[in-house]
């Protein structure tokens, strides 16, 4: 059902690395866990019905900047895999010429 | 006095600490020492926390002052101050280690407490250590941590369940008094089937999950692991209420409101309504034993004055399809943020994007890239409206008929699991066949319902769990119906 060039597509939307071998399980993977779901096709559904969970409502709060100490903001940097000071380092994004 | 850890309860290891039989120190220790015996055979923690006795020092002092102020008879201090617990590896405690048993995280340092974290130490609770668990919560075994799988106290071939294993057979192998889980299908539930003790998902918006890492946001709920069905009252007492750090939480006289607001005709008698959704019980992946340890909790609830009666819900059978589709795309979108720049596990590539493909790759597992792929799928232009908004109009159908059913009922029963706890190994290699073990316990994610797991009976020495639901907001009636069930008034 899916395609090895539709699972190409989708793993580097994801950003996901696969192996040739990876790709052949998950294709047999995948067309079991759609050929279950697609079960849900047969059911006739009023498609403008609005998915809803619970009592739930939109909140809102003001938008103000909120201080972090300096020790949380050394902790939340000291995360990052690499830094540079104040800055979490990454790699050049664009080329020079 | 000896602690006889097999038989405490929250509420009998208070009474203990207050009358000065032990102290929070003892106690503490006592469940240090059987982790220390138990814990290489069955996993169910993945770190033991070295700060848990200087906790359980501080607790003793406190306790000593309200000992002390002995004219203040209402002041009998929180039932949790002293009470040594167990958290999942997906709940932040600050400064400590959270990992959510994956290798993408093996490293990283919690860098703020969760809600429910703040408030358990706020009531003096006392943080053994963080338990194992399905990587990000995606399983239903504890197979898919990335540090070894949890087996089942009750026999040791057998997984504990998930995701929430570890947590599940931390309480049933008397390596903690409580546990916290996550329960997004059935991950709180499930392993406390398989571990033969009491498990709670509470209504969604009950309990914050500010500092909890979100698998499902729509599904995801944080609930107890107890023994008895009162312990598990106790800490969601203490867990639950209004977070401005979670949007989705309400207040809890709301969520009361909301439930006694509901119109139930003709039932307002003392005699409480269980309703059981016949229909949908006769498949046949579900086993002997478990359908008849259900039908004898049916018989017993009869004997105690409760009313069975059959209900319809029409839609309930395309429930785990509406989960896995919906899952996976909020899975999807909740896992773009482990990119290898923030925090967490870098691998190196040619260049900035090449980077995230190799992190992303090396540091999440089979399971999780496997959701992670599907929820793309199920939400890339072209199948959204056949999947995406298909689930979700079906998901208010399946609410709908809950309501409904909540309009002549006060309960709704079915198992928990369809099984008692499987062997390792034994459905790893068929998705589907793993996913069906959430037949029963997905539907209150859906609807968003809270639901209970207690224990009622066994296969052997495999416990088997019965399954609850009750309406938006009434987990009074879940508990009520379970301290009947289990004698606990």
């Amino acid at each position: 059902m899916i395609t090895v060039k539709e699972l190409e597509h989708l793993a580097t939307l994801s950003r996901i690395k696969l192996s040739e071998e990876d790709k052949k399980s998950l294709i047999k993977e995948f067309d079991s866990i759609l050929a279950y779901v697609d079960q849900l096709k047969k059911v006739p559904v009023k498609m403008d019905a609005e998915g809803r969970v619970g009592a739930v409502k939109n909140v809102m709060r003001p938008d103000v900047v909120e201080s972090v100490s300096p020790e949380d903001r050394e902790r939340l940097l000291d995360e990052a895999p690499d830094r540079e000071g104040d800055f979490i380092a990454v790699k050049k994004i664009i080329a020079q010429d | 006095m000896k602690i006889d850890l097999h038989n405490l309860t929250i509420k009998k290891a208070h009474d203990h600490l207050m009358a000065g039989d032990f102290t929070s120190v003892e106690l503490t220790q006592a469940y240090l020492d059987v982790i220390a015996k138990k814990n290489k055979d069955i996993n169910a923690y993945l770190q033991v926390f070295d700060d848990a006795l200087e906790a359980a020092k501080k607790a003793d002092v406190k306790i000593a002052e309200i000992r002390n102020k002995k004219s203040k008879i209402e002041d009998q201090g929180s039932m949790l101050l002293g009470i040594p617990c167990a958290t999942k590896d997906n709940i932040l405690i600050k400064g400590k280690i959270a990992s959510s048993s994956s290798k993408i995280l093996e490293d990283y340092h919690a860098t703020y407490n969760a809600t429910v974290i703040s408030k358990l130490e706020k009531e003096g609770a006392i943080f053994l250590g963080r338990t194992n668990m399905d990587e990000f919560a995606m399983g239903g075994s504890t197979e898919n941590s990335a540090y070894g799988v949890t087996k089942n106290p009750f026999d040791l071939k057998r997984v504990a369940g998930g995701s929430s294993g570890g947590s599940a057979a931390s309480v049933a192998m008397d390596g903690s008094l409580f546990a916290l889980g996550s329960d997004t299908g059935g991950s709180i539930r499930q392993p406390a089937s398989f571990c033969g003790v009491v498990g709670l998902k509470p209504t969604y918006g009950a309990v914050s999950r500010y500092g909890v890492m979100a698998m499902g946001s729509s599904l995801d709920q944080i609930g107890p692991l107890t023994k008895t069905v009162t312990d598990a009252e106790i800490v969601f007492n203490a867990i639950r209420g209004k977070d401005i750090k979670d949007g989705t939480t309400v207040d809890e006289h709301r969520g009361q409101a909301f439930a006694t607001r509901l119109p139930r005709p003709g039932l307002l008698s003392a005699k409480p309504i269980i309703g059981v959704p016949r229909h949908f019980l006769g498949g046949d992946g579900i086993n002997k034993d478990v359908l008849k340890s259900f039908e004898s909790a049916l018989t017993l609830f009869k004997e105690k004055g409760y009313e069975i009666r059959d209900i319809q819900l029409p839609n309930i059978s395309y429930a785990l399809m509406v989960y896995y589709i919906v899952m996976p795309a909020e899975v999807s979108a909740n896992m773009a943020r482990f990119d290898g720049v923030r925090f967490g596990l870098h691998v190196d590539g040619k260049n900035g994007i090449d980077d995230y493909f190799e992190t992303r790759r090396a540091g999440l597992g089979r399971e999780v890239i496997r959701r992670i792929l599907l929820g793309t799928y199920v939400l890339s232009s072209g199948y959204y409206d056949a999947y995406y908004n298909r689930a979700n109009a079906v998901r208010r159908m399946i609410t709908d008929d809950f309501l409904k059913a909540f309009q002549d009922v006060d309960l709704v029963a079915t198992p928990t699991a369809p099984s008692p706890a499987f062997n390792i190994g034994e459905k790893t290699d068929d998705p589907v066949a793993m996913y069906l073990e959430d037949i029963f316990t997905v539907t209150a994610n859906i609807t968003g319902m809270p639901a209970v797991s207690i224990p009622c009976g066994s296969v052997g020495v495999l416990p088997i769990g019965l399954q609850l639901t009750a309406r938006h907001g009434d987990e009074t009636a879940l508990f009520s119906a379970g301290k009947d069930f289990l004698n606990e008034q």
